[in-house]
């Protein structure tokens, strides 16, 4: 049979994000896969090393679209370590439970855009109005519904607002009450099973070979969550469990980002019922006039895709020296990606790409 | 742990630098030659997750430094035992005019993607690398973008200042 070059995106009906895969086919089968990034690619690293260190925060969050909140959590991260700030107690508690909103809105939009691929719009339709609901949340508490620059050096920007803890709770309570409906439309669903299992399988010594994290490692069995393995904000307070699959293929991922969502609300109920009462800000410097001292740091926290890391280098004034980010879609779409198509059929490249949960504008930054 | 680490790291040469900043912390000053030699002992050793690789341009010293950052996947039964939060640092420089390095890929295989952007952002050549092909870029540019002497304001200045003015037809 002939070889043929086909292109699979950037416009096109079964790609999620501004990102392309060039395909070498033989009939169906693919035979290679390239993938082409740089459609959204900002250069921010580079803008980062001209602006101060506050003037980066509008930057920072739009780098990840769908969950920008790790994103500010670990810059705000490596700016505390470099200038050795303190955090409250309060605010730390307050950071957890914002970060686990937010990985809950990030999975509804990640189950849209899967469960839209498979056909399933009912159940897409649902996951967005949930993740509406997240964003709802975002509003009272920040301003803003996608990017919110709430966590800052020193804590968050403001304490929570009266009655906020119960419309949590009650937002959380409705979102909780469909997950049968959610069980019975799709995730028991006879047609997700037969289109999901078995699909861009990868085992466990792969995975690590290639350097993936998050769900397409705890698809395969092995329980590396950074919240566990290295804790931040108030993730050392509270009890929760890691949920894990054992196959590593589209049908386990897809599962352990169901898991996850619920794990997380119980989580958030743990950490609003703990949360002490208190300041949630130490004052940093003027920010203008704000010189943080030599040094270099690298911090990781446990975004919705993976590990999420930074580097940053400070050489003692204004501005950062040089920050790099290390985004979990880099490795998946990348390397984890590429290897996963190899054989694959045409059918399955969107299948296989929104299951590894790959967001564009990470990988391009 | 860190300690032994240390030691055993610089027994093995003479020449090299292992400083302990913090307690979950280790950096690694080496040469070239030493490179995959220490990246295989790290990874034998359990520090079989390549992070991050960084590059950052020293535009004063005139040198380039190379940052591999790794730390380690869970190690047996899915236990965490609090090795994890080391991270080893490794890091060498090399002279800026001439920008050429050698590849880690035979040690870790998702170095790859990093070096490929590197070689695109800061014009330093992998030695041994399969394919250095331009992976966000679209135009050529006469210094890399991410060199600390682009200065992107001139660049924007002279690039879309000079897009010619088209004249509406009546």
């Amino acid at each position: 049979m002939r070889e043929l070059e086909l292109y699979f995106g950037p416009q096109h009906l079964g790609m999620v994000g501004n990102f392309s895969i060039t395909l070498k086919v033989e009939g169906d089968r693919i035979l290679e896969a390239t993938s082409n990034p740089g459609y959204l690619h900002r250069g921010f690293e580079k803008l980062m090393e001209n602006r101060t260190w506050i003037q980066n925060f509008p930057m920072v969050c739009r780098i990840n679209v769908v969950e920008p909140d790790s994103m500010e959590m670990i810059y705000t991260m490596a700016v505390e370590r470099l200038a050795g700030i303190e955090v409250p107690e309060r605010a730390n508690y307050i950071r957890s439970i914002y970060l686990e909103l937010a990985r809950i809105g990030s999975h509804l939009f990640g189950l849209w855009a899967y469960s839209n691929l498979l056909g399933f719009d009912t159940v897409a339709q649902w996951a967005m109005y949930h993740r509406d609901l997240i964003l709802d949340l975002f509003e009272e508490l920040t301003g803003g519904r996608v990017y919110h620059i709430y966590i800052w050096p020193g804590g968050v920007r403001r304490d929570f607002p009266d009655g906020f803890k119960d419309k949590i709770v009650s937002t959380l309570h409705s979102i909780g009450g469909c997950v049968p409906d959610y069980d019975a439309t799709f995730f028991n669903n006879r047609l997700f099973y037969e289109r999901a299992k078995g699909i861009g399988k990868i085992t466990q010594e792969e995975a690590k070979k290639l350097g993936a994290a998050g769900q397409v490692l705890r698809a395969t069995g092995t329980k590396f969550d950074i919240r566990k393995v290295e804790p931040y904000a108030a993730y050392d307070k509270v009890d929760f469990g890691i949920p894990i699959r054992e196959d590593g293929d589209a049908y386990s991922r897809i599962w352990v980002v169901r898991d996850e969502m619920i794990e997380s609300v119980h989580m958030i109920f743990k950490l609003l019922d703990k949360m002490p009462e208190g300041e949630v800000y130490n004052r940093v410097p003027n920010p203008f006039k704000w010189k943080i001292p030599k040094g270099e740091t690298y911090v990781r926290v446990e975004s919705s895709r993976g590990e999420l890391g930074i580097y940053m280098i400070s050489n003692g004034g204004d501005k950062p020296y040089r920050v790099h980010f290390r985004t979990p879609s880099y490795t998946h779409g990348l390397i984890v990606l590429e290897k996963l198509l190899k054989g694959a059929s045409i059918a399955d490249v969107g299948n296989i790409m929104i299951s590894l949960y790959v967001v564009a504008p990470e990988i391009d930054r | 742990m860190n300690n032994s680490l240390k030691r055993e790291i610089e027994s093995m040469f003479s020449d090299i630098q292992v400083i302990i900043p913090e307690d979950t912390r280790i950096l690694i000053t080496a040469r070239k030659e030493q490179l995959l030699i220490i990246l295989k002992f790290l990874k034998e050793k359990g520090y079989n997750h390549l992070a991050l690789i960084s590059c950052i341009d020293w535009e004063e010293e005139r040198q380039f430094e190379m940052v591999y950052i790794l730390t380690s996947y869970l190690q047996k039964n899915n236990e965490v035992t609090g090795d994890e939060r080391l991270h080893v640092i490794v890091k060498l420089r090399i002279p800026r005019e001439s920008a050429e390095f050698i590849t880690v890929i035979p040690v870790f295989e998702n170095a790859e993607p990093y070096e490929r952007e590197i070689h695109e952002l800061f014009g330093i050549n992998f030695e041994g690398h399969p394919r250095l092909t331009p992976l966000f870029l679209e135009r050529e540019y006469k210094i890399p973008p991410f060199r600390k002497d682009f200065d992107t304001r001139k660049y924007v200045k002279e690039i879309f200042d000079n897009i010619p003015f088209i004249p509406e037809k009546k």
